[in-house]
């Protein structure tokens, strides 16, 4: 059983990211905390039994589902499955032309050569605007994965799909932000 | 081999793997960035994130209070079928099956006064009949009852 200790900097380390995420998908501010809250609290009712090692992944799976309540309530469910099934990537130039600046912009972000352009603040406003505009299931996987580092496995149980599917998001969400980068001049 | 050949099963493996070794430096990086963002929440945003976090602590206390409170309530299953069973004793159980009892008792009581006040009903009807003047037969003859009939009509 989690202690009290263990919970309460469980959900320290924890909130600020499941609130980004969640305002990422909802886009309110406001709902989002609602939204955290619930989480915490369900977590908090139902799984303070459970051990430590156990509260991330159920945290997740709580939070994603807590969002999908939160859609379903404001009946904007036909925009989430719009969302949803948007799984066009855009390859239209190539895997290598955008594998090419992968290297590029992962060592651009932060290096010199960025910072010489725009300030960082600008640079982490991009990132975080970028992110923003995936897709739904390609931002939750890419959080889940290298945000939340959960492994393919855990993030396919969170996100309720094969880790086939995972992956496939993850890529997709990987070179759509490395194109979008580029296109705003983050690469060298 | 030629510089246009058909790739090999493991050059292909290999490439394969440098791409997710460069999807997932890219994804680390990003994401690292992104919490250096997060880490700049506004001050509002992190004292109610603060509240909420509190709050829920104070449900797990709750919640753990609910259960000390009970020591002898153990759960029997999980999940939303969740049952709870009490462990009691003779007295509970006999106090618990009284009202069951009392009930078939009460029924089986009203059937036997059905019964008692039905048996007495054609006991009266069959003392009337036998006590009258007049035979049962007669009641069952036609000219009789055309008399009765006449009687009546008169």
């Amino acid at each position: 059983m989690a202690t009290d200790k263990e919970l309460s900097d469980f959900l320290k380390s924890v909130e600020k990211r499941a609130f980004k995420r969640t305002a990422f998908a909802v886009r309110d501010d406001d709902a989002a905390l609602d939204i955290v809250q619930d989480s915490m609290i369900r977590l908090a009712e139902r799984y303070v039994d459970r051990p430590a090692a156990e509260l991330p992944l159920l945290f997740q799976r709580i939070l994603s589902n807590a969002t999908m309540d939160w859609f379903r309530r404001q009946k904007v469910r036909n925009a989430v499955v719009h969302n949803f099934s948007d799984f066009e990537g855009n390859d239209e130039d190539g895997d290598f032309d955008i594998l090419e600046t992968l290297d590029s912009v992962a060592s651009g972000l932060g290096g010199e050569s960025a910072a010489d352009s725009v300030s960082r603040d600008q640079i982490l406003q991009l990132i975080e605007h970028e992110v923003g505009e995936l897709p739904t299931r390609q931002r939750e996987a890419f959080l889940l994965r290298y945000w939340e580092e959960m492994d393919v496995a855990e993030t396919a149980s969170v996100m309720g799909c094969s880790e086939g599917s995972v992956k496939t998001h993850c890529s997709r969400a990987v070179h759509a932000l490395a194109k979008a980068l580029k296109a705003k001049g983050l690469a060298p | 081999m030629t510089s246009n050949a058909r790739p090999t099963v493991y050059q292909t493996a290999s490439h394969s793997l440098d791409i997710e070794g460069i999807e997932a430096r890219f994804g680390v990086r990003i994401a690292s960035l992104l919490g250096e963002q997060a880490a700049r929440t506004d001050a509002n945003i992190a004292e109610r994130l603060r509240f909420a976090r509190e709050r829920a602590l104070e449900r797990a206390r709750e919640v753990r209070r609910e259960v000390a409170a009970a020591p002898a309530t153990t759960v029997v299953g999980r999940g939303p079928a969740a049952v709870l069973a009490r462990r009691t004793g003779w007295w509970v159980k006999f106090a618990s099956a009284m009202p069951l009892a009392m009930l078939v008792f009460g029924l089986v009581v009203i059937d036997r006064l059905h019964d008692h006040a039905q048996i007495a009903a054609a006991a009266e009807v069959d003392a009337a009949l036998l006590s009258d003047d007049l035979p049962p037969s007669a009641y069952t003859d036609p000219g009789f009852a055309e008399y009765l009939q006449q009687s009546g009509e008169e």
